[in-house]
């Protein structure tokens, strides 16, 4: 067992963290106050490949591995401070151009891929609806056959990048006799199509900089090129694409604890207090030392899990203990680096209070940590 | 591997009854009680059987596949099965 990165991978980190930090920083703290989101930083995430990394070359990706996808996530997680920007480019990325490059038609894939990859386009994923979070299967929204496609009604809401969108991937039941396998299918729809409403974004804690809100289907016409992977498959295809989203994303945690544990050090070795750097008091190293092994442990069971992706159908399980620890150490971490701080870790200046703020959700996107815990004891015959 | 219904059938049940219905007895599960619709299948047991079938007999399910007209039974599921298997010799 190998698990050095190759020179390629490293390359690839270091290139996505440098641009981050170059190209998408500044402003960050104003873009958080007035929950704005900058066209802009996304088209030039898609200059630099992000919202494509795992999609074939063919269709204007990157092309990389899944492994390869998560450390370059994690260069991005390290060098990104809108934490908003980088969970929209997530949320398009792994939940709907993965889902497209693995199960859209030749037809979609043509059509939509390049401008997914490209930051031309900008998607949304509509799966939780207001009587269905935890238990995502039981929606409400339906499917109708008619002619040579398909009729959608109903409502989805928290869906990150849902009021900025041009293209959404939604799940909606089109068997209710067969329910969750077999009953629900996945369907790529335009978001100008008649009958289509996006709402007005959200007001939320963290990741401020990316818009979330509702998606209104009142009889939307799709056409049946636009089904995923047939007729009955959007369960398995929408589990599939939290795989990826909940072991991408916390390749990004990796990324922003790396980060955060940085900040600790530097600010540890120069503050001083009763005439010592705070840094050789064990209240403070001891802190800094448990921010060390969440960063190496998230780390390699992110690397783990990515490595399997696509690989073993069990990989589901990998999937949720990465996403309860990444984002349970990252919430820690955040937390803990403010301590460290003290005063200083509070004022907005310092980046601090708002990766706290930011860390937050990470327990509760993607499914929550208790959702996570189930399936790891369902996976586990309990 | 033998692949005809009744060993498939035979398999298929001892895998549900050691990993669903530890202590059932098994003369409660037919070739016909319903699993999924019957409550014995969730969504996340119904894949852990798709894993246990694709390993056991080295065939692959698409994303729409994996549903009750394909798992529904243990008839069903030694059915497809067969299929799949022919499919691919």
């Amino acid at each position: 067992m190998d698990f050095s990165l190759t020179d390629d991978q490293r390359q690839l980190r270091d290139r996505m963290a440098k641009f981050a930090q170059l190209e998408l920083n500044s402003g960050a703290i104003e873009r958080d106050r007035d929950q704005v989101f900058s066209h802009d930083l996304w088209k030039r995430c898609g200059e630099m490949g992000l919202q494509g990394l795992p999609v074939a070359r063919d269709f204007g990706g990157e092309g990389l591995d899944p492994l390869s996808t998560a450390i370059a996530l994690e260069g991005f997680g390290y060098g990104c401070r809108d934490a908003g920007l980088l969970f929209a480019v997530c949320a398009h990325l792994l939940a709907c151009a993965v889902p497209i490059s693995l199960h859209g038609s030749g037809i979609v894939k043509k059509k939509y891929l390049p401008g997914l990859c490209n930051g031309t386009l900008i998607a949304v994923n509509g799966m939780t609806e207001e009587t269905s979070g935890s238990d995502a299967f039981h929606m409400a929204s339906r499917a109708v056959s008619d002619g040579n496609g398909y009729r959608i009604s109903g409502v989805k809401t928290l869906a990150t990048n849902g009021p900025i969108a041009n293209l959404a991937v939604v799940y909606a039941v089109t068997d209710e006799k067969k329910g969750a396998h077999g009953g629900i299918t996945g369907f790529v729809v335009e978001t100008e199509t008649p009958g289509l409403r996006q709402s007005q974004r959200f007001d939320k804690l963290g990741f401020r900089s990316a818009m979330m809100g509702r998606l209104v289907f009142e009889d939307v016409f799709v056409p049946k090129e636009n089904v995923l992977g047939g007729v009955g498959g959007g369960s398995t295809i929408f589990t599939q694409s939290m795989e990826w989203e909940r072991i991408c994303i916390a390749a990004c945690h990796v990324g922003a604890m790396q980060h955060l544990m940085e900040r600790a050090i530097e600010y540890a070795r120069t503050r001083t207090a009763q005439g010592s750097p705070i840094g050789k008091y064990q209240a403070v190293s001891h802190k800094i030392a448990d921010m060390k092994i969440r960063v190496e442990t998230t780390r390699l069971l992110v690397y783990h899990a990515a490595s399997r992706i696509g690989k073993a159908r069990d990989n589901a399980m990998n999937a949720s203990m990465v996403k309860v620890y990444a984002s349970e150490c990252l919430q820690k971490t955040a937390l803990e680096t403010v301590q460290i701080f003290g005063g200083h870790g509070i004022l907005t200046e310092n980046e601090l209070e708002r990766a706290l703020r930011d860390s937050i959700g990470s327990s509760i996107y993607s499914g929550t940590n208790e959702v996570q815990r189930n399936i790891i004891a369902s996976w586990l015959g309990l | 591997m033998n692949n005809d219904a009744q060993s498939i059938q035979t398999s298929v049940k001892d895998y549900l009854m050691k990993t669903f219905l530890p202590g059932e007895d098994p003369e409660s599960l037919t070739p016909d009680t319903p699993l999924i619709s019957g409550g014995i299948l969730d969504s996340i047991s119904t894949v852990k059987l798709v894993t246990f079938l694709e390993e056991q007999y080295k065939v692959e399910f698409q994303a729409h596949e994996i549903n009750s007209d394909n798992l529904e039974t243990l008839t069903d599921i030694a059915k497809t099965i067969q299929l799949k298997s022919a499919a691919r010799a």
